[in-house]
């Protein structure tokens, strides 16, 4: 503090304050000749990667079924309550949703539900231009979400490896075993 | 009283109490899957492992096996157990299916959040997994063997708590099974339990299948309506629709569980039949026009004929709040009523039923688990009460004697004797049991001549119901005057309906009972009716063969009963899930229950199975019905009465604010009024007509709802004694024909010892209420082909 | 008779041509500094509307006359209305005094390229610059609004105090000019710009300049960070706009005065006055937008400590040491 306030000190204080802002005129004035980094967005689409975070799909297994079970964790995990659904046994014994709706007006497209999603159906693409006149047309129902392929996960197929009887018998799912015979009196 | 230190936490807990409930009493949760406090211990998922540090125990223990006593000192995170148990929950893993998306118990299983909070995730087990084959268990519970974890709680509520043998466990070692030798439904009226203690997806709830989970139900604390004893539910509901009623543990009521009945016959409120409109003579009009209309219908009575010309009926249905508010409305009118009861008999029954609870004579659900000797006096426990069975149940396990005087045929889960008597019969068997001295052989003769077969078990019975410490008279209010005076019996009536208590209770003592409106409609006394959530053909035929003499009749309702359709103004009603409210058990217990779904037809059926309709400017859809005690106040507002503020506090001696969460015993009972003639035998010949209840769908609610109705038998049953049958010349199984008033109901017979001589058991439905106290030959007759 | 009417005539085109220009600069003042401070960024700015975005400031003033006007509830509405309007105002007023050239004849006439030409121009221009504080704390005052009184006030103390180093800063011009008259003061600069006779009133002028204007590193009234948008925070649409213009019309004239006072007015070689007068006016706007894009905000403290510590005694001493020198010069 002492030294501050004589004269050298001031003098250095001035001139390194002096030097300072010369710096910053000087570099503000490089960037003036710098081309500019921004992207002509309609002009120019920059390819997205695949796991950006977009508009929701509702995938399918391999086998072509709808992968949707319906069992609520996306919509338990959505931060903003934009999932909506009902589920309901379906004629195959699958369970699956009656109906499903997702609030893409409320949607904040943070991938939370992609990550609860343990049968790999919901997932998000990179699309992020979908813009509508009413507010009423974000809210997509199950018909306008379901896709015809499988998304990043092609292969995934929930029901074969769920113990449930639902399309394929006991047992016979991955990594099972025969079922146990109740009545056998072998050791 | 054993002092031990859990996690550095000193307790107290009495002599017995297993270290893993002296922990839960310090708030502390040991992980636990087999343990339950209904059914105690079996130490098969050792999942509860707990370090003993100090104390006559020592290492690593099981700590719902080890009774806490004196010196203990437990660790509950002790690293030790904390491995040892993230190392069960491996184990348990490693057979356990990929199927928790699709299993209708996660969001509230016990083994996915412990799974889940000891950091299992990654299967290191490369073995593949042992399945089953499932079986159909009937329409109550589902069944997925793969995911159950051999807890055996399943096994031991099934076989050992409520004493039913068709589910159990079967086979050895690493296949063993829980189920039954064969698809087929449970026996037991307790099996929907089933769903609520299995720990994981193995039992669910069917009814509830591929509904909703936990987490998106709206939760509230609600007391059963199906009969008389209140027991404590959960009910859920999603989506404006209750979804599933859970059994709430009210220790001093039902305990753990509660019955079928009370957990499958709420469908009542979303019910598609189920009136949610105001109607002005037969045609849906808007709330406020059919307020109106109703108003002017009745001011139009009153200044033609006077006050005297209205009255007002309610019932043992509603709650405590309808019931004051009708009070207060009648009052405000200078109207007749209101009448909760048939006739006069009944009311002076349940108030003399009540008044005998006065100086502590009154037992809980709980207090008979623990009596030693029980007598059913005109109650069959099963269908009356049916989670009384449940604690004769527990006292017989216990050791008690438990007696069933009946004329109607019994079945309980537990070791007893039925004394199948007609109702004439019954107060003086009643005299021999609850005597401070055993009746002998001789007085037995004297009081039952005529049914010989009952004496060697009246006298075993006899001296050990002397002889009990802790004895309990269960019985129907008709009956009040047998209650002994004896002070070692504790009394336990079991009423006509979830709120007869209350209506006991707010009833004037010389209010006039329906028959009463009936004869005073028939005289052209009566002009205007208002009904409010009753229907006068269950509660009185004479009322209701009455009401075509009527000017005007408004109903107010939620239910679609013959009433409804008569309405000339008909106002809907919130149901208790909608608008809560109190209801007054048997043994004179307030208890609340909260609302917990919206008013307004479901969103299944809005959206007919698909989605909701997206218009956001609607009004929801059948949203008009509201609290039936507004609706007085509403009536009064739009008649310019004057209605006082009335609270149920007058009437019982507990406010709204004092009503506890496990109930609240009322401090005003009825003075003693004059105890009712005991039952006499029928002028004639005639046999004596007994109504019984079946465990689903003769409740007053039950008849309403779509899946309690599905179970209730096809066809009705009119069940006569062997000697009965025979002196009619009709044989069992044959087809009848019965003559209510001008109506033929079809029938089928059954014959049984188990039936009382001299008594015909009819089904309690609204269609045979119409029958005369005693039939014959020319009512009961072979149906011609 | 003809005489007053060519003469009325005149003064109403000249008000004409100087309004038309002032008005016309701020608007494509704003675009100039959103696209200068576009590319201080290393991106674009404006381009979408018209060729490079040149047709922007039309559209944003057609988008600010069609906002709704809002004016909050608790407000006192005159003051509310009028704060803008001062502030547009005083800037506006003191063009009339500012001459953009050398009086030039027309049919013998000899018309002044100046709309009043007083002999105290330079009291003018301070005295109606001093009036713009009004419009700030008014403005801010009258919001009802936490942020926007911080923000009148920070408006009304920040701008109090630099007026005093500016007055300071001019005292050695008009001692070196020996007049308050803006021509006269030009005429003193034919040789030298006072800019590098008298450096020290030229950088303490500076500095208190950016502060009078409110602008980056100054811009404390309205610092968004702190107080949303300070004393226009209730401001909205057209009303909105005129603080805004307001403070483009500030730079400019900021232009135009530093030009007379320091660098010399319309002198220059070569070129005609006017395209010298013109370039020099536009050289001090552009170097405020580099200074928004190269400096940040200063703390309140240090605001204070910098004009009532540093800048006022500077300027005293400067004045001593002119008047010093012009004695000795004498
Ligand atoms: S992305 Fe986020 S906000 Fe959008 S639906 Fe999924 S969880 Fe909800
Ligand atoms: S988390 Fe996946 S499977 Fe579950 S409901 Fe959502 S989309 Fe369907
Ligand atoms: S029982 Fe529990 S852990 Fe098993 S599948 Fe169902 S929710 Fe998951
Ligand atoms: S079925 Fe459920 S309750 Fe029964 S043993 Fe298995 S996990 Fe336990
Ligand atoms: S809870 Fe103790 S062993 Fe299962």
């Amino acid at each position: 503090m002492e030294e501050k306030k004589d004269k050298t000190g001031l003098l250095r204080e001035v001139l390194d304050g002096a030097a300072g802002l010369a710096g910053s005129y000087a570099a503000t004035l490089t960037h003036l000749f710098r081309r500019p980094v921004t992207e002509q967005y309609p002009e120019y689409k920059r390819p997205m990667p695949a796991r950006t975070r977009g508009r929701i799909i509702l995938t399918r297994s391999p086998d072509g079924k709808e992968r949707c079970v319906a069992c609520y964790l996306c919509s338990g995990a959505c931060p903003v309550n934009c999932i909506s659904m009902q589920s309901e046994e379906g004629p195959d014994g699958r369970r699956r949703a009656a109906w499903f709706r997702i609030n893409f007006a409320r949607c904040i497209y943070c991938g939370l539900c992609e990550e609860a999603c343990p049968t790999l159906a919901l997932q998000l693409t990179p699309e992020f231009a979908f813009c509508k006149d009413a507010i009423e047309d974000f809210v997509y129902e199950k018909e306008d979400l379901l896709v015809d392929h499988g998304g990043k996960d092609p292969d995934y197929d929930f029901y074969a490896h769920a113990g449930v009887a639902a399309g394929r018998p006991k047992g016979e799912h991955i990594g099972e075993d025969e079922p146990v015979d109740v009545k056998s009196i072998l050791p | 009283m054993p002092d031990l230190i859990i996690d550095g936490r000193p307790v107290r807990v009495p002599k017995g109490t297993p270290v893993i409930a002296a922990a839960e009493s310090l708030g502390i949760v040991i992980p636990r899957f087999c343990w339950h406090p209904a059914l105690g211990a079996a130490g098969a998922c050792r999942m509860c492992a707990v370090m003993f540090l100090d104390g006559p125990v020592k290492g690593l223990e099981m700590s719902c096996m080890v009774p806490a006593a004196d010196g203990m000192v437990v660790e509950t995170f002790h690293p030790e157990a904390v491995t040892f148990r993230r190392r069960v929950v491996e184990l348990l893993m490693a057979n356990h299916p990929h199927d928790c998306p699709v299993c209708d118990e996660g969001g509230h299983c016990l083994l996915q959040d412990e799974t889940i909070s000891g950091g299992h995730a990654l299967r290191r087990f490369p073995g593949r997994k042992r399945t089953y084959l499932d079986q159909d268990l009937g329409p109550f519970i589902q069944h997925e063997m793969n995911r159950c974890i051999h807890c055996y709680r399943c096994a031991r509520f099934y076989q050992e708590y409520c004493g039913y043998l068709d589910f159990g466990p079967m086979q050895n070692a690493n296949r063993v099974y829980f189920g039954r030798f064969a698809s087929g439904p449970l026996e037991s009226p307790f099996s929907g339990n089933l769903a609520d203690i299995c720990p994981t997806g193995t039992l669910t709830d069917k009814p509830g299948r591929y509904k909703s989970r936990r987490w998106d139900c709206q939760r509230a604390p609600s007391v059963c309506p199906h009969c008389s004893l209140g027991c404590a539910t959960v009910a859920l509901s999603r989506y404006r629709e209750v979804v599933r009623v859970e059994a709430r543990e009210n220790p001093a009521v039902n305990g753990h569980f509660i019955c079928d009945r009370g957990r499958y016959s709420f469908g009542y409120a979303a019910s598609a039949e189920r009136p949610r409109q105001a109607r002005a003579d037969g045609v849906p009009t808007s709330m406020s026009t059919a307020l109106a209309l109703a108003g002017t219908r009745l001011g139009g009575v009153v200044e033609a004929f006077g006050p005297e010309a209205v009255a007002v009926v309610g019932s043992a249905r509603s709650s405590l709040e309808t019931q004051t508010a009708l009070t207060a409305l009648a009052r405000a009118g200078g109207w007749r009523g209101p009448a909760f009861f048939a006739d006069r008999t009944e009311q002076q029954a349940v108030a003399a039923a009540l008044a005998a609870l006065a100086g502590g004579r009154a037992r809980s659900l709980a207090e008979i688990g623990q009596a030693d000797a029980v007598l059913c006096l005109g109650v069959s426990p099963l269908h009356d009460a049916p989670m009384l069975a449940l604690s004769l149940r527990q006292a017989a396990r216990a050791g008690a004697v438990v007696a069933v005087a009946d004329p109607r045929p019994a079945t309980l889960p537990l070791p007893f004797t039925h004394l199948p008597l007609a109702p004439d019969k019954l107060p003086g068997a009643a005299a021999l049991l609850t005597g401070a001295e055993a009746a002998d052989a001789a007085a037995i003769q004297r009081a039952l001549p005529l049914s010989p077969e009952l004496w060697p078990a009246l006298e075993r019975l006899a001296p050990a119901f002397a002889a009990a410490g802790n004895p309990v008279l269960v019985f129907a209010p008709a009956l009040a005057a047998q209650a002994p005076a004896d002070a070692r019996f504790g009394l336990f009536p079991v009423l006509c309906g979830p709120n007869a208590a209350g209506a006991a209770l707010v009833a004037d003592a010389d209010a006039p009972a329906c028959d009463d409106l009936a004869r005073a409609i028939e005289a052209g006394e009566v002009k205007g009716l208002v009904l409010a959530e009753a229907d006068a053909a269950a509660l009185s035929p004479r009322l209701a063969a009455a009401l075509p003499g009527l000017e005007t009749l408004v109903v107010l309702d939620h239910l679609p009963t013959p009433s409804f359709a008569a309405a000339k103004v008909f106002l809907p009603t919130q149901t208790l899930f909608e608008s809560g409210g109190t209801l007054c058990n048997n043994e004179a217990r307030l208890q609340y229950a909260a609302p917990v779904a919206p008013p307004g037809e479901p969103v299944s059926r809005d959206g007919r199975g698909g989605h909701p309709p997206r218009d956001y400017a609607r009004k929801l859809p059948g949203t008009d019905p509201l609290p039936a005690a507004a609706l007085c106040a509403v009536l009064a507002l739009e008649m310019g009465l004057d209605m006082p503020a009335l609270s149920f506090a007058a009437f019982t001696g507990v406010g709204p604010e004092d009503v506890a969460p496990e109930g609240t015993r009322a401090t005003r009972l009825p003075a003693a009024p004059t105890a009712p003639a005991p039952p006499s035998a029928p002028p004639g010949q005639g046999l004596v007509v007994v109504r019984d209840d079946a465990l689903f769908a003769t409740d007053a609610y039950g008849r309403y709802a779509p899946l309690a109705r599905a179970q209730a038998p096809a066809a009705s049953v009119v069940r006569l004694h062997p000697d009965d049958a025979a002196g009619l010349g009709l044989a069992d199984g044959e087809a009848l024909t019965v003559t209510v008033g001008d109506r033929r109901i079809e029938a089928t017979l059954a014959v049984s010892a188990a039936v009382a001589r001299g008594a015909a058991v009819v089904p309690r439905l609204p269609g045979w209420a119409g029958l005369p106290a005693a039939i014959g030959p020319e009512t009961l007759r072979r149906r011609q082909p | 008779m003809t005489d007053i009417l060519c003469g009325i005539l005149v003064m109403l085109a000249r008000m004409a041509v100087v309004l038309a220009v002032v008005f016309g600069l701020a608007a494509y003042m704003i675009l100039v500094e959103r696209k200068l401070l576009g590319r201080f960024q290393v991106r674009y700015g404006p381009n979408r509307v018209g060729l490079f975005g040149l047709l922007q400031p039309i559209a944003d003033g057609l988008k600010m006359l069609l906002k709704e006007d809002i004016v909050a509830d608790g407000v006192d509405r005159r003051i509310f209305l009028i704060a803008p309007a001062i502030v547009a105002g005083a800037a506006l007023f003191s063009f009339a005094v500012v001459p953009f050239g050398p009086t030039f004849a027309v049919f013998d006439r000899p018309i002044a390229q100046v709309i009043a030409d007083t002999d105290v121009g330079l009291l003018v221009i301070f005295g109606l610059s001093s009036l713009a504080v009004y419009g700030v704390a008014l403005g801010g005052w009258t919001s009802d609004n936490k942020y926007s009184l911080l923000g009148g006030i920070r408006g009304a103390a920040q701008m109090i105090s630099y007026e005093l180093a500016l007055g300071l800063s001019l005292v050695p011009v008009a001692m070196m000019a020996r007049s308050l008259n803006l021509t006269d003061i030009v005429s003193a600069q034919a040789t030298l710009p006072f800019a590098l006779s008298q450096p020290v009133a030229f950088a303490i002028f500076v500095v208190s300049a950016l502060a009078e204007t409110n602008r980056i590193p100054f811009d404390l009234p309205e610092a968004e960070n702190e107080l949303q948008a300070g004393f226009h925070t209730e401001y909205s649409g057209m009303r909105f706009a005129l603080f805004f213009v307001g403070e483009y019309v500030n730079m400019i004239l900021l232009g135009s005065v530093t030009a007379i006072f320091f660098l010399g007015g319309w002198n220059g070689p070569l070129l005609p006055p006017i395209v010298w007068f013109g370039l020099k006016v536009l050289a001090v706007p552009v170097f405020l937008i580099w200074t928004r894009a190269s400096l940040p905000r200063l703390r309140y403290d240090q605001l204070m400590a910098l004009g009532w510590k540093c800048l006022v005694p500077l300027g005293l001493a400067n004045i001593l040491v002119t008047g010093a020198l012009l004695a000795a010069g004498r």
